[in-house]
């Protein structure tokens, strides 16, 4: 099934369609449709011209200068960018937001796949919705309280998972004051707190694969594993695309958890790109810098998304 | 289908243009109460609340200048990084404040770039300032002079000390500590106070940030991450105002970086030690509400903190007696550090008669005792500490928080040099792998520490 969302475009062309089959010329009609349209129209194009597209071509020409607010800016070419090779910070940042990435998206995907086809599988209907609901509460929790209640709970001395593991004889781990505990921990809460998104993408994947389908391979002999193997993972294949693109590009965007549990550390281990975006600009005044990080950011993003779309021309099955 | 007439996309657009010029004063923030007032703008590192607080202050202060209008902006931030750089974005934004409260984190920022200096009106008030002058230690001074010039008057000052709860150290079989107590003294207090403790119980709990993190274990040893240094100039200000101490200088230079002197690896070494040992938190954890918590509890011996905190413990209620306060240990000196804060007159205002009748007022000990009516930090006044404090709210020794500038005058600010954002963020980013790998990991995470300092001291 395909929907076609209607666009002012199409809209025109139906207009056009519609004088051509009942010939009435009414030239002003016309006009005064196109002029409503852009009426309509209008504030979404003020509003995304002034807060989206003219920051970004702002951002892009900072990017070129140094400003500290202060003073005026001053025109220092490619030097931005060089400072990102050479600022160790930044290249550990981008290494730490890529290895995230990687980690985080497939744990998301894995997770939210399997919770869906577990709520998907044969479960009262109370059941099902309230499983539904459950899972997708953490992601309409705020991020900077959730990280500061998982802080107090993964502290090494007084935290509740520490004075837990105890009970069983489980020397107090550095959750947070460790790299790889660090690592860890924030790794978990973002998960836990995004999935819920993912895991609704492939509900509403899962729930339009037909029944008749699965029977059907039953009748061949097709059970559990051969059946998700070759039926409902080729089928969801489209919505995998679109969890994984949206994963990805809200995983590079990390922030808010470390910056809250760990402030990047210990040392820069769970230093992010936009945590050094943010510090550049708003702690120590580099707005072409933070600008230049920034761009770097989006170019980095578009890439992957442009890969993942060319590959998903061989991997995903659109039916 | 829609037919629109003329008419009606004429009547769209002047219902649009009606719509906007209601809307006028929203969308450009000309609502918001106080804007566009024809007033002395005071801005403030707190919350709405905070600037509330200070009515009682405004209100005498127009009482004594009926023709200065006040407002104060409360601004908001987790920090005093976030607050400056919120009063940049007004500096940036065309709407700068007149006058701003600043602390030591960031003085030297706002003196090389945004702060106007007081010189003149100090020289041209100089008899009402000399009983200022008479009643704040210099050492509070000096941290607001910049390259000669002074560009704040201390209102309230925090040192780093020592607050202990009375019933750990009790069960430690140790008594009240000397004044001049060693390192080897407080090792041997935190040992004992953990191995008598019950539950979990740390000996020492401590934060990983500027003031009371790692900073006064380097000035207890003479050393410190930046080299010091004081700017020539300053004479105008100590010859007239302070002709019986020795001359200060025109203020701190911290311009390069120096993790990696002997003595600095020596402290650090030594914080190494407390780590291991599980005799002091792991400082990239906690603090605030939840340091509040443990310390009331019981769950935390001692813990650097100043006079601020009085009122903190007040609010949770841990009772006079049930913690106390003292100095830092010896080890090659005592020097203890502080952080002061005060008014500056903003370059850029084109009321700086008017602002430095509001810093002289808030100097004042009539504008000192309303501005802190709680013993939420420690008074630039040696004077008004006494009313503050000794009013029955405080710990027994709470005379420490001053005579802490008395007893060790080469006490000192937190080092913040115009750079401080970045300077900070290299040393705190540091600290926790430097003490956290082992005695072997001190020199070498103070090797990277080197490194980031030389990068952020770079910076213009």
């Amino acid at each position: 099934m395909s929907i076609t969302m209607p666009t002012p475009a199409s809209d025109v062309a139906a207009f056009e369609t519609l004088e051509t089959e009942h010939p009435a010329p009414n030239q002003r009609a016309k006009r005064g449709y196109r002029t409503l349209i852009w009426v309509f129209l209008a504030p979404t194009f003020i509003g995304l011209g002034l807060f989206t597209f003219i920051p970004i071509l702002a951002s892009m020409v900072l990017a070129f200068f140094r400003w500290d607010i202060i003073t005026a800016p001053q025109f220092v070419g490619f030097q931005n960018f060089a400072q990102l090779f050479v600022n160790p910070t930044v290249g550990i940042s981008f290494l730490n937001t890529i290895g995230f990435v990687i980690v985080a998206v497939v744990v998301q995907l894995a997770i939210s796949l399997a919770l869906a086809i577990l709520v998907q599988s044969r479960m009262p209907d109370w059941a099902r919705t309230f499983f539904r609901s459950a899972l997708f509460f953490p992601l309409i929790l705020s991020a900077a309280s959730v990280s500061l209640v998982m802080s107090y709970l993964f502290n090494q001395e007084f935290g509740v998972i520490n004075q837990f593991l105890g009970l069983f004889g489980i020397p107090k781990i550095g959750w947070l004051t460790t790299g790889l505990g660090a690592k860890i921990v924030v790794l978990l809460v973002y998960v836990w707190q995004n999935f819920g998104f993912t895991f609704l993408l492939f509900i509403g994947g899962l729930a339009a694969i037909p029944k008749e389908v699965y029977e059907a391979s039953s009748i061949d002999g097709a059970t559990g594993w051969r059946q998700f193997r070759f039926i409902t993972m080729p089928l969801i294949s489209p919505t995998t695309l679109v969890a994984s693109v949206m994963a990805i590009i809200s995983a590079l965007q990390i922030f808010d958890q470390p910056y809250v549990m760990t402030k990047g550390g210990p040392g820069d281990e769970t230093r992010t790109a936009v945590m050094v975006i943010y510090d550049s600009a708003f702690q120590q005044l580099e707005f072409g810098l933070a600008s230049a990080i920034g761009i770097v950011l989006t170019l980095l993003i578009m890439l992957v998304t442009a890969i993942q779309f060319r590959l998903s021309r061989r991997y995903v099955f659109y039916g | 289908m829609v037919n629109l007439s003329r008419r009606a996309l004429i009547g769209a657009i002047g219902l649009g243009i009606v719509g906007t010029a209601i809307s006028w004063p929203r969308l450009t923030g000309a609502d918001i109460p106080g804007r566009g007032q024809d007033a002395l703008t005071i801005a403030l590192f707190g919350t709405a609340q905070d600037a509330a607080a200070r009515q009682d202050l405004v209100d005498a202060f127009q009482k004594l200048h009926p023709g200065i209008n006040v407002r104060i902006v409360a601004i908001q931030g987790q920090d005093w990084g976030t607050y400056f750089a919120k009063i940049l974005t007004m500096v940036a934004a065309g709407t700068p404040p007149d006058v701003v409260s600043v602390a030591t984190e960031g003085t030297q920022l706002f003196a090389s770039r945004l702060a106007y200096p007081l010189d003149e009106f100090v020289h041209r008030d100089a008899d009402v300032m000399q009983e200022f002058f008479d009643d704040v230690h210099p050492s509070l001074v000096e941290a607001f002079m910049y390259k000669g010039n002074l560009y704040q008057l201390p209102e309230a000052f925090n040192a780093a000390n020592v607050f202990y709860n009375t019933a750990s150290l009790e069960r430690s079989g140790f008594g009240r500590p000397e004044d001049n107590w060693s390192l080897d003294d407080f090792f041997a207090v935190a040992r004992a106070m953990q191995k008598n403790s019950e539950g979990p119980f740390l000996p020492y709990f401590w934060n990983n940030r500027l003031w009371g993190g790692v900073v006064p274990w380097l000035y207890i040893n003479q050393t410190s991450f930046l080299t010091e240094e004081k700017a020539r100039g300053g004479d105008w200000l100590w010859n007239r105002f302070y002709p019986n101490e020795p001359p200060r200088g025109g203020g701190f230079l911290w311009e390069n970086a120096d993790a990696l002197n002997e003595q600095c690896v020596e402290s650090f070494g030594v914080l190494q030690q407390m780590v291991g040992e599980g005799l002091a938190a792991n400082p990239a954890q906690g603090g605030g509400n939840e340091l509040v918590a443990l310390f009331s509890t019981g769950a935390v011996g001692s813990t650097p903190a100043g006079g601020y905190w009085v009122q903190g413990l007040s609010e949770s209620g841990v009772a006079n007696d049930e913690y106390d306060v003292t100095y830092f240990p010896k080890m090659r000196g005592q020097r203890h550090q502080f952080g002061t804060a005060g008014y500056a007159i903003m370059q850029t205002s084109a009321r700086k008669d008017e602002a430095w009748e509001w810093l002289k007022f808030c100097a004042s000990k009539d504008g000192m005792r309303l501005g802190h009516s709680k013993p939420d930090s420690s008074l630039a006044r040696k004077s008004l500490n006494d009313e503050l404090y000794g009013a029955g709210v405080g710990p027994q020794h709470w005379e420490v928080f001053y005579d802490t500038l008395i007893k060790f005058p080469d006490t000192a600010p937190i080092p913040a040099p115009p750079q401080q954002a970045a300077v900070e963020q290299a040393l705190l980013k540091n600290v926790v792998p430097t003490i956290t790998n082992g005695p072997s990991g001190v020199r070498a995470g103070l090797q990277v520490m080197q490194r980031d300092l030389e990068l952020a001291l770079r910076r213009n």
